[in-house]
């Protein structure tokens, strides 16, 4: 019944567009709904699920020509658990990981957040969010380990005045189609724009991750496949070994 | 119309519990007292519900507006406390703290009457710093690279031996 409420993110919308979901997580009061608000501007209405605690914001976009549908899903003060229901990660395809760059707790929490959505959700695409940087402009001036260590692009933002809000939900939002479509490439790319990255090994497995979505057979060598193995999975029929 | 006054004071009377206003009215140069008997207010009373009162009152909510949401409720926060039986000290000590940004105070785990207050102050000040549209300098896409200009280490890592971080 509850779960009756919400979409089914692996299937098309109702005029057969793409549907995605991308879940913001972090402390309370980081600005994780002033965030998806100043995306969507003013004047949006996000809709109330009560039952789970949390808040739904629609966006219809298009990427590269093609309608999609963007669920952003907001925690609704459910953060104040210290964690989220199940149903909060439930197919999400991205997420958008947040603190407050004038609160240092909020930034010493984010391990137990990734930990959180690791659980449930091992592979999806995760980008972290320093908001609030016109309070201190000096916190642009800064590094932060997390985001690096963990291989996530980052990103210094402003709900107030709407430095790089834009960018990380666009970027967000391809980043959920990119991990639909079982490609790394977008991944790959953010990540390439950060200084001496190193790509964590586990999104070199992301395409046998998850078995419910695709061929759902865990490869062997899975540890070798490279970006020509990926290439191939992606455009051959042939799921037939294990 | 344009609002003409501007607040300079505010403050709360408990005998019997009202809220009080000084201001200027620009288009008169005088300065004026306002006082908004806060009627049916008892310990019990939900805060929202008079601000909620006083906003649909015709006579209060032009007055009420010069308010920052924070400050109503903390003024209204002194006059509940004081209808509770809390001394105005201890009251106070409590409205200041509740007001107060502490950068390592994990907000998951406060009351949500502390955590309201707390998002209040974040308000006011984001509000300040907002750029809406409209605004002479607003614009929907800000991309700014901070990459290059990266200097120094926040200092926030290095701490203690964090194993996740």
């Amino acid at each position: 019944m509850a779960e009756n409420t919400q979409p089914d993110y692996d299937k098309p919308g109702d005029e057969g567009e793409e549907r995605i979901k991308v879940i913001c997580l972090g402390d309370s009061a980081v600005g994780k709904s002033k965030l998806v608000e100043r995306f969507l501007m003013d004047g949006y209405k996000p809709q109330q699920l009560s039952t789970f605690a949390l808040t739904l914001f629609t966006h219809t976009t298009e990427v590269d020509g093609k309608k999609v549908t963007v669920d952003f899903w907001d925690t609704a003060g459910q953060e104040r658990f210290n964690s989220m229901h199940p149903s909060y990660y439930h197919q999400a395809q991205a997420c958008i990981l947040v603190f407050d760059c004038t609160r240092k707790i909020t930034y010493k929490n984010l391990p137990e957040w990734l930990k959180d959505l690791r659980t449930y959700r091992p592979e999806i695409p995760c980008l972290c969010a320093a908001n609030k940087i016109d309070e201190d402009m000096s916190m642009t001036q800064k590094t932060f380990a997390f985001a690096k260590k963990h291989s996530m692009p980052f990103y210094f933002v402003s709900a107030a005045d709407g430095t790089n809000v834009v960018k990380l939900f666009r970027d967000s939002i391809r980043a959920a189609l990119a991990y639909k479509h079982n490609s790394t490439d977008f991944m790959d790319e953010i990540m390439k724009e950060l200084e001496n990255f190193e790509l964590d090994p586990k999104y070199n497995s992301k395409l046998n991750q998850d078995g419910t979505q695709r061929n759902g057979k865990d490869s062997p060598d899975e540890e070798d496949v490279d970006r020509e193995a990926k290439d191939d999975k992606n455009n051959t029929t042939d799921t037939g070994q294990s | 119309m344009a609002d003409t006054l501007q607040l300079l004071k505010c403050g709360v009377r408990f005998e019997p519990p009202t809220l009080v206003l000084s201001y200027k009215d620009w288009k008169s140069g005088k300065l004026r007292r306002r006082s908004m008997p806060l009627r049916n207010f008892n310990k019990n009373t939900g805060i929202d519900r008079i601000i909620e009162d006083l906003n649909s009152n015709p006579r209060h909510s032009r007055f009420i507006r010069l308010l920052s949401s924070a400050q109503l409720q903390r003024l209204l926060t002194i006059v509940k406390d004081k209808l509770s039986g809390l001394s105005l000290e201890a009251s106070i000590a409590r409205n200041n703290a509740m007001d107060t940004i502490n950068p390592e105070e994990n907000l998951n785990r406060v009351d949500p009457e502390t955590l309201q207050r707390k998002k209040l102050i974040m308000d006011t000040s984001f509000e300040q710093k907002r750029k809406k549209p409209g605004d002479p300098d607003f614009q929907y896409n800000v991309e700014v690279d901070f990459e290059t200009a990266v200097v120094e280490t926040s200092g926030w890592d290095s701490e203690e031996s964090d194993m996740d971080f």
